[in-house]
């Protein structure tokens, strides 16, 4: 037998969903994970002592009710391969906590980081996002406070940091391929988080084209010491592997090394599997890296078929670059406290914002009106009105309470009365009602007029 | 008539199956330095004015390779790996290993080039140790065989009269550090295996015994025993597989049972799930490597009858070391066997030894020597009880990687305890009452064994795997590859391809009469996408003759 305490153990839930697509030839189908199934199954890992397998659970509707609004409701925006998706995430989660392992990934898809709060269908491949979802489930349920997320996933985690933007205990850090030149076109420096929660988010958008050099300077430079900083209970990794060289959807040129020693250097306590689409050429090798790297195992006889180091160099333009955006964040890290209180100062009890949101998957238009209490004593309530359109299809509307963790009970009366308020009004679809305080979720039809919980 | 011969750990148990009934039995004490000689005793008391010429079948089940190899008495192997990318070899507690350049990836395509000076450099260190036998196992090298057979050329044109083992060869499942062990364990045994195999076949030519011969597998199923020198290994832990064929020959067909095998020191533990034994998801586990051999899954308890009792800090434990027999045996410290005497029930030993035991527990516990007897009893209960959970438990939570796997998995709970072995008359109730299940301890559980053996049925399994893109397919048990035309090969087709094979595999093994109880256990089906069209299909068969009796027995 082993040495190695179960503590000590990287817990590991592989979940390739084998029969879920999006559609049989979308990049999100049932093929993505298999050719990464025989590798890590012929590497033998799952019985080295350093590893401990978990299978995976559903996730119950309440804990997708925690991170989201689901319009009309839970069930209409999942199928079963969701919700394992997200209940591995828990499993882990649960693991840790307990401690039965050090640290833990999830191997699963589909993913989920680009599925926002409220949750009208399938947008940038994710219906909900497995990662709040387990943020959610560990602040309520073992009482963190301090949360950081890094998105190391090509594309900008929109859907993460938009969860959690007006939340200043949680950090969404985001690298990826800029948004000028990639889906989903947005992940911006300026992009901050709401008034209270500057710089609780951060984006550092990279040229196409940046290499192993590139994406860890970002980590030693700005990563690393925002999160010295920071101080967080948990580090989280949202981790996509299509920053690869050979990533069919995006134009970076990050190595299966490089994302072994990222993994090893951020010591996440938890990683969740975003996207990656090179499903021969890189995800085989590096989902063996990270998982090495997170066991403490010997990771440097990972390589790509075609890999010899040195074959990817940054240009001094590049490298130019990316210094620039490292520096800006980095200042606006600095700057936060400052940040917060120039926002706070005179903008009144409400912080409005409206905003369109597109799902590119299934071709949704989504006009949204956000209203947060600028609250001195608490979070502030928020309200969510939204309105969203499939291709000429039927328009679903709701108005979304949600009541934060701490709750003042000046916010949780106003809030309350909110509901009540568009409650059997005709002119919205339904009215939902997230109470993170007291864990409870529920949904009003207005068309057929009744209620019913999570 | 059918024979069915059990050399197990203390004794040696044999009977004779006419039909659905036990004609005779046999038991000798087990010899380990003669397995064949307890063997041949066990045989010819049992034959003993019985009409050789009526035998129709003789299934052997022997503990001769787990023996070798937790003795140490297995031939010294050079194990010689292709690793390719991927894990640190040093991370596998494979031992000592040569390693060669060369690398085949998951599709079966070379990515790195095998070097030959290398290959002759390591046939030159393998003449230099003195070793003769030699595994050679590559990464992937199931999908893809040139580098194994490369290698092993070159091997045997340098090491005239030495024996190679593929890993191919040998299993050709994914997990490339079981199928080193595996293959190294084979190549370690054989020589050895093969001299047991002649021997017992000239004694039984000797008994005019002329009917087949066959071995018990860790999967329960017989394979004959000039076909099973290729595969030693497999013949490991045939000892719990034939109590469990043993329970399932006397107990009724499709319950769920837990299977209790007490003995002095531990306990086995194994679940028929649904009339079905439970196989170990992975490979058996032999020492401390991790082998592709499909076993049942039963779990050693470290308790047992002859377990030592002790007091620490008024705290009770029960073994897990014996510290010789039971007081009321001769022995020197109290054991459950003495609580069990004290209590009533049983009657072995010595009643005043017995109550002397219990007394020194009972000083350390401060209470009555009947309070202590129970006590210990109920710690022995206790831990089985615990362990039958926890395997129940473990069931359910293995890992699973489909939707409907995840979801179709229902809670099982058993039906009833069904005991083998010495100790299991006495604790089976106990444990049974606990679980609430009914208590089973079968006519003839002493033999249970040795039935089990006699009324097996062979059991087969056939991994196909099938790349459509590259016009191959290949079969993981034994190394055959072969092209598909097709390139729009559906499932069915596959269906048929691997039914086909297997039948004739059964032929080539000498079992294709039962090549139609196969059926298929496992499948998946892949397009393989590259832009936006299929291109070709990956697809997987798994077709199994899977564990059962022959059907002249019938059941109970």
């Amino acid at each position: 037998m082993s040495s190695i305490g179960k503590a000590g153990k990287t817990g590991l839930i592989f979940f390739p969903a084998f029969d879920w697509a999006i559609s049989p030839t979308h990049p999100e189908r049932e093929e993505r994970l298999l050719y990464t199934r025989d590798q890590i199954f012929e590497e033998g890992l799952m019985d080295l002592p350093a590893i401990e397998e978990y299978k995976p659970r559903l996730a119950e509707k309440k804990d997708v009710a925690r991170a989201h609004f689901c319009v009309p409701d839970v069930e209409s925006q999942v199928t079963e391969a969701h919700l394992i998706a997200a209940g591995s995430t828990l499993t882990l989660a649960d693991a840790l906590e307990k401690g039965e392992i050090r640290n833990g990934f999830a191997l699963v898809r589909p993913p989920g980081h680009h599925s926002m709060r409220v949750v009208h269908g399938n947008r940038g491949f994710c219906n909900i996002n497995n990662m709040a979802i387990m943020v959610e489930y560990l602040r309520t349920k073992y009482g963190h406070k301090r949360i950081a997320v890094i998105d190391t996933d090509v594309h900008h985690g929109d859907g993460t940091q938009e969860i959690f933007w007006h939340d200043p205990d949680v950090l969404c850090l985001s690298f990826h391929q800029d948004g000028h030149t990639l889906y989903p076109g947005s992940g911006f420096v300026n992009e901050m988080g709401g008034p209270q929660a500057l710089a609780r988010t951060l984006n550092v958008p990279l040229p196409p084209g940046t290499t192993d050099e590139g994406i860890h300077y970002v980590l030693d430079n700005l990563i690393l010491p925002v999160l010295d900083d920071f101080k967080p209970d948990l580090i989280l990794n949202s981790a996509g592997q299509d920053n690869h060289y050979t990533d069919p959807l995006a134009n970076m040129r990050f190595s299966a090394n490089g994302y072994a020693r990222l993994n090893e250097k951020l010591a996440p306590d938890l990683c969740v599997l975003e996207g990656g689409y090179a499903v021969e050429t890189a995800l085989p090798y590096v989902n063996t890296g990270i998982i090495q790297a997170m066991a403490g195992l010997d990771y440097s006889h990972v390589k790509e078929p075609d890999y010899v180091p040195g074959r990817f160099v940054q240009t001094e333009g590049m490298k130019r670059e990316i210094e620039h955006t490292v520096a800006q964040v980095q200042k606006i890290w600095d700057q936060r406290d400052e940040l917060v209180a120039q926002a706070l100062d005179g903008a009144g009890d409400f912080y409005r914002r409206k905003k369109r949101v597109f799902y590119d998957t299934d071709m949704i238009n989504e006009n949204q009106e956000e209203v947060v209490r600028l609250c001195p004593d608490c979070a502030g309530y928020m309200t969510i009105l939204t309105s969203a359109q499939r291709g000429y299809g039927i328009l679903n509307s709701a108005f979304c309470v949600s009541i934060p963790r701490g709750a003042c009970s000046s916010c949780r009366d106003d809030a309350k009365e909110e509901y009540a308020e568009h409650v059997d009004d005709k002119r919205i679809g339904y009215v939902l009602m997230q109470d993170k305080d007291k864990d409870k979720f529920k949904l009003y039809n207005n068309m057929i007029r009744t209620e019913r919980g999570y | 008539m059918l024979i069915g011969i059990d050399v197990g750990g203390t004794t040696t148990d044999a009977v004779v199956v006419d039909g659905n009934k036990v004609v005779k039995t046999a038991y000798v004490p087990t010899n380990h330095d003669n397995l064949l000689k307890c063997l041949l005793a066990a045989l010819d008391e049992l034959v003993q004015g019985i009409d050789t010429r009526k035998i129709e079948r003789v299934v052997l089940s022997t503990t001769l390779i787990t023996n070798m190899i937790a003795e140490g008495k297995t031939d010294p192997v050079a194990l010689v790996l292709i690793p390719g990318p991927g894990t640190n070899p040093k991370d596998y507690a494979l031992g000592k290993s040569i390693i060669l350049d060369g690398a085949i990836d998951f599709r079966g395509k070379e990515i790195d080039r095998l070097k030959e000076s290398q290959i002759k450099e390591a046939a030159s260190q393998i003449r230099t140790q003195g070793l003769s036998r030699v595994a050679v196992v590559g990464k992937f090298c199931q999908r893809n065989h040139a580098h194994e057979l490369k290698v092993g050329e070159i091997l045997a044109a340098a090491l005239p009269g030495g024996k190679i083992e593929l890993g191919h060869k040998v299993s050709g499942q994914l997990n490339f550090p079981r199928r080193a062990a595996t293959t190294m364990l084979t190549a370690a045994t054989k020589d050895r295996y093969e001299l047991f195999a002649k021997d017992v076949a000239a004694a039984l030519k000797e008994r005019k015994i002329s009917s087949p011969v066959y071995i018990l597998k860790a999967d329960g199923g017989t394979l004959p025993l000039d076909k099973s020198l290729q595969m030693p290994v497999e013949t490991i832990f045939s000892g719990p597989a034939a109590s469990i064929m043993g329970v399932l020959a006397l107990t009724k067909a499709g319950r769920t049972s837990v299977v209790v095998d007490i003995g002095g020191t531990t306990t086995d533990l194994a679940l028929i799930l649904s009339g079905k034994p439970l196989l170990s998801a992975k490979g058996a586990r032999v020492g401390s490597l991790l082998t592709h051999v499909r076993a049942f899954a039963v779990k050693s308890v470290a308790i047992g009858g002859d377990s030592a009792v002790a007091v620490s800090c008024h705290a009770l434990t029960v073994g897990p070391h014996r510290n010789g027999p039971p007081l009321c045996m001769g022995g020197k410290g109290p054991t459950p066997t003495d609580a069990l005497r004290v209590l009533g029930l049983s009657q072995i030993g010595d009643a005043a030894k017995a109550e002397e035991a219990m007394q020194i527990v009972a000083e350390g516990l401060g209470c009555t020597a009947n309070e202590a007897a129970q006590k210990v009893v109920d710690a022995v209960v206790d831990k089985i009880v615990f362990e039958v959970n926890e395997m129940f438990r473990e069931w359910t939570e293995e890992p699973a990687y489909r939707i409907w796997e995840i979801m179709k998995k229902e809670m099982l709970s058993a039906q009833s305890v069904v005991g083998v072995g010495g100790g299991a008359p006495l604790l089976v109730p106990l444990v049974a009452a606990r679980l609430k299940a009914a208590a089973i301890v079968p006519e003839y559980a002493s033999v249970a064994n040795a039935i089990g053996a006699a009324v097996a049925r062979p059991t087969l399994t056939l991994n196909l795997h099938i790349d459509t893109e590259n016009g191959e397919f290949s079969v993981a048990e034994e190394g055959l590859t072969g092209r598909v035309t097709d390139q729009k090969m559906t499932p069915e087709d596959a269906g048929r391809l691997a039914r086909r094979l297997l039948a004739e595999r059964a032929a080539r093994l000498g079992i294709g009469e039962y090549a139609s109880e196969a059926e298929v256990t496992y499948s998946e089906f892949f397009n393989m996408i590259r832009g936006w069209s299929t291109v070709g299909r990956l697809m997987d068969v798994r077709m199994e003759i899977p564990a059962g009796l022959l059907p002249s027995w019938g059941g109970c």
